[in-house]
């Protein structure tokens, strides 16, 4: 699995919706269900699922699929 | 991260709830938030939730971010969870009739507040104040925190768990803070104190539950995280997030299951290493080194166990003789043989034995805990008695001594008089059966051994001195009790203020000890003359001793001469209450057409030569 995919999982474990209504451009703007409170626990869920620390800053940055997957690939 | 992973699919092959909840080490611990999700759907295709849990959640910082962990341990303990959190702040109008916790119907409330809550004073550090202000403050904390709480004790139903958060950063003097005159820790920890007496004493059905415990456990950064804080107001890491899930969701289990009475014990390698049988009682393992000291302490923490109310059994496939050897004479076994309130030390099969446990100790399997270390005896019992939960001794002796910490059964949420003296209480059972036999060998006849023990019955007659033990009564008793009927501190508290109601209670003594209070009966009157037995129980640890009837009797008498001339009554068959099923039959009572039982008072009189052999006193309160 890629990135990209583990990502897509990730958000779709945590926010409760099928795998199916995720794709690469889903992000907390196209998405009601990701609201601020679904935004902390994506956070915590990818810190735990591939073991990175986010700084402030990341937290209220990363909020689509695209720039989530890029700061990993960066960071890890 | 393989490791995780490989860690979650075995979790994921566990096949039933049980497994889940009778795991001894805290494997949940490292569980992260998409796993959770997954394992709790996992868990809840297993098998049908077995009750719904409303949960209210009042609170001053973020608390929505707790659900999906909650939910992860509600599927854990087969619970339907509904949670409602209430608009943020210490809002008072929550306490109200048309405020959406009432609406909610909350099982249970959990109050998550901060330290500026009780006092704005607290949001600095307290070395900024003098001792005359710190008194001050605390006893602003305590009168403030009773009023609140009481103002939703009026309205709110169901039980209340109240939180503090610790303050985010470690005290204002550092390391010396322990060792200053003014010592943050030590003002805190008093102040703890107090708030749990004040609660104890005022607040019905309600717990204080200490976060720094969890502080502790945890440690400071992987209790906070301050990331969450700062911007979402969200104090918690997942790890403590999920541990206070836990700690929730284990108070809710132990107020939605049978009450677990008795811990039932392996003997080889569960109260000792090895097996006394073939290693002898000087080759066992029990002493003050490894790994004999892990033995020790487990009997130490089951001494502990004790204390909570809960009482020790012994079930050992052994010769009696050897484990008797080691508990009368191995030089570091902790628990002796007046520790355990029944043994079955022998070869038959543990179900067998389980069961006449059951009987000897009149209670039934559900409220019994089975500890042992092989696979064997552990699946025997799972899959002939379903109702008793087994939990597995683990192999490695170093996870002995906390290996029944996670069990949620084990946790109390009120500690009575009664729950701590409940061992003697058998022990002394055990010595009025002896009597009897005796007695019956000798010739004599019941009423005979009856007036041996010299019984006194004490009857209270709507008096608010142990309304915990009272409700707790209702909540327990399963076997002789006519209407099973639960109600809680506050329900009761309403019987005994209100005019409608008589709340009668009674305790036994005799020659072999006091029996604490152990029956109550509920009258509900309907008018001037006609009054209904809404609640008629009694604890099977004094079964066979005819008190029943005298209370009964006696509390007839009492209505008859307060003008009351005649009493419904009803018997309302579960599974467990067949012992009563003919008791207002063999009191004189008549089964109406409609299904009732009515017996009529406005002739009675008390036969003085029927009355069983125990002298009765009473008071009266209202």
């Amino acid at each position: 699995m890629n990135t990209q995919d583990q990502v897509m999982q990730t958000i779709a474990e945590t926010l409760n919706v099928p795998l199916s209504t995720i794709n690469k451009d889903s992000a907390a703007e196209n998405m009601d269900i990701w609201d601020s409170f679904a935004q902390v626990n994506l956070m915590m869920a990818l810190e735990q699922t591939f073991d990175i620390t986010l700084e402030v800053e990341d937290l209220m940055k990363l909020n689509s699929v695209t720039s989530i997957t890029d700061f990993i690939e960066r960071n890890s | 991260m393989k490791q995780k992973e490989n860690h979650i699919d075995k979790l994921l092959t566990l096949r039933t709830r049980r497994e889940f909840s009778e795991q001894t080490t805290d494997w949940y611990k490292s569980i992260s938030l998409p796993d959770a999700k997954r394992l709790a759907r996992h868990i809840n295709t297993l098998e049908s939730i077995e009750h719904v849990f409303r949960l209210g959640v009042i609170h001053t910082y973020t608390s929505d971010l707790l659900n999906p962990w909650l939910d992860f341990h509600a599927a854990i303990q087969g619970l339907e969870l509904h949670t409602y959190h209430a608009p943020y702040g210490m809002n008072i109008m929550e306490s109200q009739e048309n405020s959406g916790l009432f609406a909610h119907k909350p099982d249970l409330t959990l109050f998550l507040l901060t330290r500026e809550d009780l006092h704005p004073s607290l949001a600095n550090p307290i070395s900024e104040y003098n001792d005359g202000q710190l008194q001050q403050i605390h006893d602003e904390i305590i009168t403030h925190l009773a009023n609140i709480l009481s103002k939703f004790r009026t309205n709110i139903s169901g039980h209340f768990v109240l939180t503090i958060l610790p303050r985010i950063l470690p005290a204002a003097l550092g390391l010396f803070d322990a060792q200053a005159d003014r010592s943050e820790e030590a003002w805190w920890a008093s102040l703890k104190e107090a708030i749990a007496t004040k609660l104890r004493n005022t607040i019905e059905s309600s717990m204080f539950v200490d976060l720094d415990q969890m502080l502790a456990t945890l440690g400071r950064k992987q209790f906070f995280d301050l990331r969450y804080w700062y911007t979402s107001r969200f104090p918690f890491t997942p790890q403590a997030a999920n541990e206070l899930a836990r700690r929730t969701l284990n108070l809710a289990a132990v107020l939605k299951y049978p009450k677990a009475k008795v811990i039932v014990l392996d003997a080889d390698n569960t109260l000792w290493g090895g097996i006394v049988g073939e290693d002898g009682i000087n080759g066992i393992s029990l002493g003050p080194e490894y790994p004999g000291n892990t033995f020790v302490d487990f009997q130490h923490r089951l001494l502990d166990f004790q204390k909570r109310g809960f009482i020790l059994a012994i079930c050992s496939k052994n010769n009696p003789e050897d484990v008797q050897d080691v508990l009368d004479n191995h030089p570091h076994q902790v628990l002796r043989k007046h520790h355990f309130s029944a043994q079955r030390v022998n070869w038959l099969p543990k179900p067998e034995n389980l069961i006449s446990l059951a009987e000897e100790l009149n209670l039934g399997l559900e409220s019994f805990v089975f500890v042992d270390d092989s696979d064997h005896e552990c699946n025997m019992a799972l899959n002939q008695l379903p109702q008793v939960q087994v939990i597995q001794t683990p192999a490695k002796p170093v996870e002995i001594p906390a290996c029944l910490e996670q069990i949620a059964r084990l946790e109390i949420l009120s500690l009575t008089q009664e729950d701590q003296q409940k061992t003697q209480l058998y022990l002394q059972e055990n010595q009025r059966k002896n009597l009897q036999k005796e007695l019956e060998a000798g010739g004599n006849d019941i009423r005979q051994y009856l007036a041996s023990l010299n019984m006194e019955m004490n009857i209270s007659i709507d008096s608010t001195d142990n309304i915990s033990r009272l409700a707790q009564l209702t909540q327990k008793t399963n076997q002789f009790n006519l209407t099973t009927r639960r109600y809680s501190e506050q329900q009761i508290r309403h019987f005994i203020e209100s005019e409608q109601w008589t709340v009668a209670s009674f305790s036994l003594s005799d020659t072999f000890g006091y029996s604490g209070i152990v029956g109550l009966a509920l009258f509900h009157h309907l008018n001037t003359s006609e009054t209904e037995i809404d609640s008629f129980l009694m604890s099977c640890r004094v079964i066979g001793r005819q008190a029943e009837t005298a209370f009964l009797v006696f509390m007839l008498n009492y209505l008859a001469s307060n003008s009351v001339s005649s009493v419904a009554a009803d018997y309302l068959q579960t599974h467990k209450n067949k012992l009563v099923s003919d008791f207002y039959d063999n009191h004189d009572f008549l089964l109406e057409k409609n299904g009732r039982y009515k017996r009529d008072l406005s002739e009675f009189q008390l036969d003085k030569d029927l009355f069983p052999p125990i002298k009765v006193t009473h008071k009266t309160e209202k």
